[in-house]
């Protein structure tokens, strides 16, 4: 695998191409890595002699073309989406890799590699993005659902022997997270009930006591801790 | 998965493949394969009585010529689309024909008004259209969705579009070699809407026939 080039990027200007034997089209205010558009001469070739080796087959020259361009695909999804945590970057330079492998018969031997890898990256690159906004439009991402089944079996909950321990960790939660313990904890309401008591939405319940459940674990573990 | 390991399994599972021809010789191979099924179609309906006529008249021709340039134009868009990194200007392509046709059909409506007058400019139903349209177009329609699908679903609403532009087109076409409908303001409405119409139903059926799921799933399930 090629080691990541420098951090310097240049920002091509809407509609302008980079010079070279054709044409390469860039998405408007697309900062692509310096590796990316100004690569020499012999190395813009072999991605091209690599990609016609691909496409006869050749699985050693698909692995080396695949490693070559992963570490760019990487820096330009990085660039293009910064708030991105490392393992959803790469769960889509994983769709873009994906997508190259279903459409390679749509490579022309005749024409530059990148751009064509640029128009794929690029329109994986926007699928992701909507496919996030839906997601945070309609969904609330909980790590763990509270039980919601009263067979007792179902219910893992850690024991805890000490009441007065539990009552002043609990008065120590923000007010938010209290009242959510309180109400599905302690008096155990429905999600509904609580919603409509409390005014918040079911979803924003189930994160408050999950934030909760998490903080007095923590809480009573220390002090658990602290006392042996 | 982690990168490496997808990566090994992707080349363990690449097959060699034959690199897609250029647009222009997928639109000569789909208007090859749309000919000779359009013919078949006329000649069981059988041609119009004044066909020869007709060939001597420019309005007709320009409109038949117009139709017809804006289907192999839109089929050639249509495969262009879906190659990822082509150039987007080909897009516009369809444009200039179906600005002719547009144009010769709007042209003949406003000198059939001046020639007659209000009174003589009249909208009958012709619901014949837009049947005889698809049926005309329909082998045309389902080639185009099977080689469309060979390539990327860059833009699915947009290439679905232009193909069900280029199969309408085509279908057009075919169609005025039977039906003996010439008015213009009947052409605009009935046949060019039926046209209008059929292209607005395949863009919105864009993403059912081209997303990047059922294409990665082909490529799975082909062996590619």
């Amino acid at each position: 695998m090629t080691k990541a080039d420098s951090m310097g990027y240049c920002r091509r200007p809407h509609g302008v191409a980079a010079k070279s034997r054709r044409s390469i089209q860039t998405a408007p205010g697309l900062r692509l890595p310096v590796s990316m558009t100004t690569r020499s001469p012999e190395k813009a070739r072999s991605f091209e002699s690599l990609m016609q080796a691909v496409q006869a087959g050749d699985a050693q020259a698909y692995v080396r073309l695949l490693k070559d361009i992963t570490p760019r695909l990487q820096q330009m999804v990085r660039r293009q989406r910064r708030f991105l945590a490392a393992a959803d970057i790469d769960d889509i330079v994983q769709d873009i890799l994906i997508s190259l492998h279903a459409v390679r018969a749509t490579y022309d031997p005749g024409r530059p590699f990148m751009p064509w890898l640029l128009a794929i990256a690029r329109n994986r690159l926007a699928d992701s993005g909507r496919r996030h906004a839906r997601q945070n439009a309609h969904e609330v991402q909980v790590d763990e659902l509270p039980v919601t089944f009263p067979e007792q079996e179902a219910n893992i909950s850690d024991t805890y022997g000490d009441p007065e321990a539990l009552r002043r960790a609990i008065k120590t939660l923000p007010p938010g997270q209290r009242e959510a313990v309180e109400m599905l904890k302690l008096r155990e309401m429905s999600l509904k009930e609580a919603a409509s008591a409390s005014g918040t939405s079911t979803g924003a319940l189930k994160v408050s006591v999950h934030r909760a459940m998490t903080t007095l674990r923590k809480v009573l573990t220390k002090s658990d801790g602290r006392a042996d | 998965m982690q990168t490496d390991k997808l990566i090994q399994s992707l080349a363990a599972t690449a097959h060699p493949v034959r690199p897609l021809a250029n647009p222009w010789a997928r639109a000569a191979v789909w208007t090859a394969i749309a000919l000779p099924y359009m013919a078949l179609v006329i000649l069981v309906v059988s041609p119009r009585a004044d066909l020869l006529m007709k060939l001597t008249e420019a309005r007709y021709l320009i409109e038949q010529i117009a139709a017809f340039a804006t289907g192999i134009a839109a089929a050639m868009a249509a495969f262009a689309s879906t190659i990822p990194g082509y150039s987007r200007r080909v897009l516009l392509l369809p444009l200039l024909p179906l600005a002719v046709w547009l144009g010769s059909l709007g042209e003949g409506c406003v000198e059939t008004l001046i020639r007659l007058g209000p009174g003589g400019f009249s909208l009958q139903p012709d619901w014949f259209c837009l049947p005889a349209i698809v049926l005309v177009g329909a082998i045309p329609a389902v080639t185009m969705v099977i080689m469309l699908r060979r390539g990327a679903p860059l833009f699915p609403y947009l290439s679905a579009g232009f193909g069900a532009l280029a199969a309408a087109g085509l279908g057009n076409f075919g169609l005025r070699l039977f039906h003996p409908q010439d008015a213009s303001l009947m052409v605009l409405v009935w046949q060019f809407g039926s046209v209008f119409l059929l292209t607005a139903v395949g863009c919105c059926a864009g993403r059912v026939v081209l997303n990047w799921r059922s294409r990665i799933g082909e490529g799975i399930r082909f062996g590619q």
